[in-house]
């Protein structure tokens, strides 16, 4: 299996599609730390305005912990489009490739091959979050310091230094499962057809249809909530709140995972009845 | 027998592709797959190797059933079906090394077939600097990672010019000297004529003949030259013989349309009626074996 997954790491790789994510990151992070470094103050002020009365503030409450905290907010519903750059090829290139003929045709069951390509998948999206990790925490250190996280959620929560990091490390880590369901999406829509555009269409289509459910106050949509996997997404968040509401973070990461559990079975079911006409 | 099929039957969209398809590659053949375009060949192969399901019916590979246990059967098995599509982004060693790595084969084998197939010295270039030439190499090389028993190639000379065609030619001829079973659909009926020991013809997706190609030849209705005087009186002769099927005045000869199992009684009844023959030339290739069965003016 792991020569298998090496080999679907290097068509990954391979592929010019899979650094768009990457580069994307790579160029927008320093840009956005680059702007929090001239507008650090204006945030420090707003945050220092509405504690003042009950705080002193010593020093800023800016830095790279809530610099994270901030571009993961407003990011977060573009990260699945990185994804899906890499889970949209995994399978449908094979397709347009015309290399089912090669790889299909040999003793590894059509099972493994398939696992083996959704295990390299999920490395990837793995791979990409950390890398976001690494850019807004890492480069974000270097470039605004670190120190206390202040957040705003349900109230007020101030967090000593250790403890923002430990928290923000949980929160990447929920984000690499949640990230994982969206992998898993657009894997599934990747067994279906041959062309890598198609899964990424699709997946982006229900993802962006879910969030306009769920954002729309109608009574309704509101019943739909619970049986929409995008209204999970935000399971990351939770986190920065206190106590950690382990319960409700356990309940999205079961629903996600039933859902996940859906699109791989699905992915089984028609990749093991395809017939390889390209 | 390595591998037969048992009434194979595959349909696309309500049309049969493949119609009851029952065949047997005997161990040791090179087995020469013929048909007219849309005859239903590539999806027979693809079904061979478990690329398409077939509706009804099964193959055996060495006894062992494709649809029961796909990748089990295809253990002994180097396939190259169609087209020589890789991975364009990495080199030659490295789309054989991952192909390698899935067949369990040694690092070492991939260096051995490549420069089998002349492509040791171009091994690390990419696959999108190679012609299409070097791809079919690559192609042959691929299938013969796992030291395989039976060899599928689905139309290995495509894009290779005479003297590739030739290398191909020998490396199967050598391969078959090795043991290994072969497997080949070609529209090149020459290259089949000058191979393969056994024939399958196939049109609309049913079997049309099968067998060892000698018979093959001598049994079916090809084509005749007779050279003889006076050719009027020759194709008078002839004419009216039941087991002549066509008989016609081409120039100074007089080409029919006869089994060469026939010749020598022609060659007794001119020289019963006093006729000067010069030559009798049996004229039968398969291709004249191939459109008579399938009709002409049909694209191979």
């Amino acid at each position: 299996m792991g020569g298998l997954i090496y080999n679907e790491l290097l068509k990954i790789t391979g592929r010019w599609r899979s650094y768009i994510g990457f580069i994307g990151i790579g160029i927008l992070m320093p840009l956005i730390l680059w702007g929090f470094s001239w507008g650090g103050n204006e945030i420090h002020e707003t945050y220092a305005r509405q504690l003042s009365d009950t705080f002193i503030i010593v020093g800023s409450v800016f830095n790279s912990l809530l610099a994270t905290y901030i571009i993961l907010n407003s990011l977060w519903i573009h990260i699945p489009f990185l994804v899906t750059l890499a889970a949209g090829d995994a399978v449908a290139a094979e397709g347009s490739g015309g290399t089912f003929r090669l790889i299909l045709v040999r003793r590894i069951s059509r099972f493994k091959i398939l696992m083996a390509k959704l295990l390299a998948t999920w490395i990837y999206t793995a791979a990409l979050i950390l890398f976001l990790a690494l850019m807004s925490l890492g480069l974000g250190s270097l470039w605004l310091g670190t120190g206390d996280l202040i957040v705003f959620d349900k109230g007020i929560l101030i967090l000593d230094k250790n403890e923002a990091w430990l928290r923000m490390g949980l929160s990447f880590g929920l984000a690499i499962l949640v990230m994982f369901t969206v992998a898993a999406l657009c894997f599934m829509f990747s067994t279906m057809v041959d062309n890598g555009i198609g899964p990424i269409i699709g997946s982006m289509f229900l993802i962006v249809i879910g969030y306009i459910i769920i954002s729309i106050p109608l009574d309704l949509f509101k019943r739909l909530e619970p049986f929409i996997f995008v209204s999970y997404f935000n399971v990351w968040r939770l986190v920065f709140q206190e106590p950690i509401p382990w319960g409700q973070i356990g309940q999205s990461l079961g629903i996600l995972f039933i859902y996940t559990s859906v699109f791989i079975g699905i992915s089984i079911f028609v990749f093991l009845r395809k017939d390889i006409k390209t | 027998m390595i591998l037969r099929t048992e009434n194979l039957t595959k349909s696309f969209k309500g049309r049969k592709a493949v119609q009851d398809l029952s065949i047997e590659i005997p161990d040791g053949s090179v087995f020469g797959f013929l048909g007219p375009n849309g005859s239903g060949k590539s999806t027979t192969i693809r079904m061979m190797t478990a690329l398409i399901k077939p509706e009804v019916g099964d193959v055996f590979i060495n006894e062992i059933s494709i649809r029961k246990q796909g990748h089990r059967a295809l253990k002994q098995v180097g396939s190259f079906i169609e087209r020589a599509d890789f991975y364009k982004h990495l080199s030659a060693r490295t789309n054989l090394e991952m192909l390698a790595r899935m067949d369990g084969a040694s690092p070492r084998k991939v260096s051995e077939v490549l420069k089998r197939v002349g492509l040791g010295q171009r091994a690390e270039d990419r696959i999108k600097h190679y012609s299409q030439g070097m791809k079919q190499r690559l192609g042959i090389a691929q299938a013969l990672l796992t030291d395989p028993k039976l060899l599928i190639l689905d139309e290995p000379t495509n894009g290779l010019d005479p003297q590739g065609m030739k290398e191909v030619r020998d490396l199967i001829k050598n391969l078959q000297q090795e043991g290994v079973t072969i497997f080949l659909s070609s529209h090149l009926l020459d290259e089949v004529e000058k191979i393969c020991t056994h024939v399958a013809l196939l049109n609309e997706g049913k079997l049309i003949t099968t067998g060892n190609i000698e018979d093959f030849l001598n049994t079916a209705i090809g084509t005749t030259e007779i050279r003889a005087l006076p050719l009027d009186k020759v194709k008078k002769l002839l004419k009216g013989l039941a087991w002549i099927q066509n008989c016609e005045v081409r120039e100074n000869s007089l080409w029919v349309a006869v089994s060469s199992t026939r010749i020598p009684d022609i060659l007794k009844i001119l020289i019963q009626n006093n006729i000067t023959v010069e030559a009798v030339i049996p004229r039968t290739t398969l291709e004249s074996v191939f459109l008579s069965k399938i009709g002409t003016g049909r694209e191979i």
